[in-house]
């Protein structure tokens, strides 16, 4: 019955929103909505962690998914009276997939109109970056851009005018939408470049120009549409290879950059950047703090954002800050103003004196391994590890799960909280592997979990919310 | 496999709000957290009609002016005991729910009293928290000082009377009230969450606080009060093995705090998180000799009365004179004191969980008990007289 009903959700008003919603949610990725479009029966309950949000491209294609619709219906009635009832029967079984087709018709012409009105977008923001007299700085990387972002911007703006996109606006028409607001006095600009298929860093690079370079790390995100972490490196350090002899930083904390790295570049780690050497790193729920020193010069750093990991990228900020000029006192002001960013191992605090840790955008497992490593480090406190896995892991999808399992198993974190999917019970086996003594506790989705945590909690206990399915993977 | 667990609430009692709460926050609340329980809400109108739903797992649901039109609504349930609990809504084609175990959320009259843990043992089904004798008696001030006092357990001295009583022989009441050293309390007997309960320091206080408390209850307890007052409570859960929260000290700035202040007062901003978690200080900086001696009174008292599952137990504290008494015994304390267990180091879900536990543990000890005897007195009544 309920298989029934959910079946018939296709001939509800419904069903266009459902529709539109999932080709926003895919960013208008016909590709990608067909992956999701096969898995859904029921499309009455589409929209459960975000709604479908009107904007004039969302409303044009609803509005003209519920006029098809309605003309369909119409027909059928129409054909009631003048052809068969097999006829009937047939459109009506058909109607759904026909409003589909044609709804996706009308995405492929609105692109036909969009494709050319983008494209002068972005060549003039290319001209416009050009002419731009700032000092261009990129990221490239499978993990912490932003985090990466949004660290120079706060350490470079104690003395300078710096400029960068917000959120995580890193493709081609992101960008040249954030150029077309510059003012043209900006002394630093900071772009992220985005990598989804070979090429698209080398892309990103002709449009903005870069002076600088730095390249996060490379992991297994979205390792479904790279196939081999190889090659999501390689595309990764087009930039490298764009930049030719500009300087090029590069975190050699992240083993898979190690094939693509040269003598020129510039390599950073949790032990220091170049000549500049980290001591006395420590890191709790207070913040990481720790020393940089070159020769006689010594810099002593607190910040506000959490883990050992943060080391290495904070230092890498403080060499590039000292090496376009910064001072001391204003490098140390700026890695003070560092903070954690919107979940991003966030530390918000639940109203039993809980506190949570919203690492809720990172879904790489090097961040994975370097947060569990964090937990490990927290003493005195009732460890919650919750996860719905991770996403777009490709072939890697069973190991590099089971490793998170065992990870959590060696840091001895008291509570696994997993949420049902296909990838978690690959995370209780690793757990199980590694002779887990904690305790798993399952939900059936990740909102469940999340109302439940503040009454399995108490003062004092930590919870690390791992990762977060969007609609189109739960 | 889901157990089917109802939590059962309101009722004909003067707290029948403080019970939705407590059905609420935290009991459904953390029952739904936990996972593994398909909870039910068992509504009990202040009428006495019995209603079931999920609609009611929501406390919003009883909210707003329009809740007795809401209600007339729903359908009215019956009961069945064959072979445990059973809930039918009649109609054409009756609708049954078994139920595997219930969580009686019931505070003061025909619910904490042991009356619902009467119906509940008829059913044959697990319950959370005391059992009906340890309710009935805790239930009755008068009663559980005299059950306490007579295992060795130091009370407050008072005098006791029914309406009846009081009416007949006001003076001999008065004259043995009069030995008592004054200020004097006056209590409603049955009632708890500090309904009806008044300080007289003059007669004619007291003469009114009597009225007061006889508009709850037709038996009323008079009581010394206790100078140099330190009022701590403990809440003590488990069956055999006893696992005792923080002892917890309200920090009521009058001189005694009513129902008002101690459930409406609200915790952040007000909002109300059922029981106050501000008002009071967990856990109580007391002295450590102090600290024992309620560790130990309460033990005995949860004990000797023969509680299981949940009370709490309230104690006075005379700081100059170093003695301490014992006050009453709550068999559901407000919201469960969930705040004073998170103190302790258990969180809400835990804490659901264990009481649970408890029950199921006492209902198989129950099972395992002979209840019926073979004894052939039948067949011998009226035998040898026919003869």
């Amino acid at each position: 019955m309920n298989a029934i009903t959910a079946y018939l959700s296709r001939y509800r008003l419904v069903y266009v929103r459902s529709l539109v919603y999932m080709l926003q949610s895919c960013e208008y990725s016909i590709h990608d909505f067909f992956i999701w479009y096969k898995r859904i029966n029921d499309f009455s309950h589409v929209e459960y962690r975000k709604h479908l949000e009107f904007t004039p491209k969302a409303s044009m294609l609803a509005a003209f998914g519920w006029i098809v619709q309605a003309a369909l219906y119409l027909l059928v009635i129409w054909h009631l009276f003048i052809a068969s009832y097999l006829w009937v029967v047939i459109l009506a079984a058909l109607l759904p997939y026909i409003l589909l087709l044609f709804l996706l018709a009308f995405l492929l012409v609105m692109r036909l109109v969009q494709t050319p009105a983008e494209y002068l977008i972005i060549r003039r923001a290319a001209k416009k970056l050009a002419r731009h007299k700032g000092l261009k700085i990129a990221i490239a990387g499978s993990y912490g851009k932003t985090s990466m972002r949004e660290i120079l911007r706060t350490v470079l703006s104690v003395s300078k005018r710096v400029a960068s996109p917000e959120h995580n606006y890193n493709t081609p028409i992101g960008i040249a939408r954030f150029v077309q607001h510059l003012k043209g006095d900006e002394e630093v600009l900071i772009f992220e470049l985005g990598e989804y298929y070979p090429g698209d860093v080398e892309k990103l690079c002709r449009l903005v120009r870069p002076d600088i370079g730095i390249i996060t790390g490379v992991s297994e995100a979205h390792l479904e549409r790279f196939g081999t972490i190889e090659k999501a490196a390689a595309t990764i350090f087009e930039l490298a290879d764009w930049l030719g002899s500009k300087p090029v930083y590069v975190n050699s904390d992240s083993t898979p950059t190690k094939a693509f790295t040269k003598p020129s570049h510039i390599l950073y780690n949790k032990d220091g950047v170049h000549t500049w050497k980290v001591s006395d790193a420590r890191s709790d729920l207070s913040g990481t703090s720790f020393i940089l020193s070159n020769g006689s010069r010594i810099l002593r750093f607190k910040s506000a954002l959490l883990g050992l990991h943060q080391v290495g990228p904070l230092s890498m900020v403080a060499a590039l800050a000292d090496f376009l000029g910064l001072s001391s006192t204003d490098i140390e002001i700026g890695i003070a103003r560092t903070k954690p960013f919107a979940h991003r191992l966030e530390l918000k605090h639940y109203e039993n004196g809980a506190y949570k840790l919203d690492d809720s955008y990172n879904g790489n497992p090097a961040g994975v391994e370097a947060v569990i490593s964090f937990m490990a480090g927290l003493k005195g406190h009732r460890r919650f590890y919750v996860t719905p896995g991770l996403v777009e892991m490709g072939p890697r999808t069973e190991e590099v799960h089971k490793e998170i399992g065992r990870q959590i198993a060696r840091a001895r974190i008291e509570k696994t909280v997993l949420i049902r999917n296909s990838v978690t019970p690959f995370i209780e086996t690793g757990l199980r592997d590694a002779g887990y003594h904690g305790e798993v506790i399952w939900f059936e989705d990740a909102l469940k979990a999340y109302a439940a945590l503040p009454h399995m909690t108490i003062q004092g206990d930590v919870v690390l919310l791992q990762n977060d399915w969007p609609d189109q993977y739960v | 496999m889901k157990k089917t667990i109802a939590v059962v609430y309101g009722g004909r009692s003067a707290e029948h709000e403080v019970s939705i709460i407590t059905a609420h926050i935290p009991i459904i609340q953390s029952l739904e957290a936990a996972g593994g329980f398909d909870v039910w809400s068992i509504y009990i109108s202040k009428d006495g009609s019995w209603y079931c739903s999920q609609k009611f797992n929501e406390l919003k649901y009883f909210k707003g002016a329009d809740l007795s039109e809401r209600l007339a609504k729903e359908k009215r349930i019956d009961l069945r005991f064959e072979n445990g609990l059973e809930i039918v809504w009649p109609g054409l084609r009756n609708k049954k729910l078994k139920i595997d175990i219930v969580f009686p959320s019931m505070h003061g009259t025909y619910g904490e009293d042991g009356s619902l843990m009467g119906v509940l043992r008829m059913a044959n089904v697990p319950f959370v928290g005391c059992d009906l004798f340890a309710s009935a008696a805790a239930m009755d001030k008068v009663i559980t000082k005299q059950i306490v006092a007579s295992d060795g357990i130091p009370v407050v001295p008072y005098v006791w009377f029914t309406k009846t009583q009081w009416g007949a022989g006001k003076k001999a009441y008065s004259a043995e009230i009069g030995k008592l050293k004054w200020p004097l309390f006056v209590k409603p007997v049955h009632l708890g969450s500090s309904i009806g309960i008044t300080k007289a320091k003059t007669p004619a206080e007291l003469e009114n606080a009597i009225e007061v408390a006889f508009h709850y209850d037709n038996k009323v307890l008079v009581e010394e009060s206790v100078e140099n007052l330190i009022e701590v409570t403990l809440p003590i859960m488990g069956n055999d093995e006893l696992r005792l929260a923080e002892i917890e000290r309200p920090l009521n700035k009058t001189e005694f705090f009513d129902f008002k202040e101690k459930y409406l007062s609200g915790g952040k901003g007000g909002k109300g998180n059922g029981v106050n978690s501000e008002y009071s200080e967990i856990p109580a900086k007391i002295d450590p000799e102090f600290a024992k001696t309620v560790k130990e009174y309460g033990a005995k008292v949860y004990t000797t009365l023969g509680c299981t599952g949940i009370a709490r137990v309230d104690f006075l504290i005379d700081s100059a004179s170093r003695k301490v008494y014992m006050n009453e015994v709550n068999t559901l304390p407000g919201s469960l004191y969930h705040h004073n267990w998170r103190k302790a180091g258990i969180s809400n879900v835990e804490l659901i969980r264990s009481l649970v536990h408890y029950a199921e543990e006492r209902f198989a000890g129950l099972k395992e008990l002979t209840h019926t005897f073979e004894s052939g007195i039948l067949d011998k009544v009226g035998g040898p007289k026919a003869q």
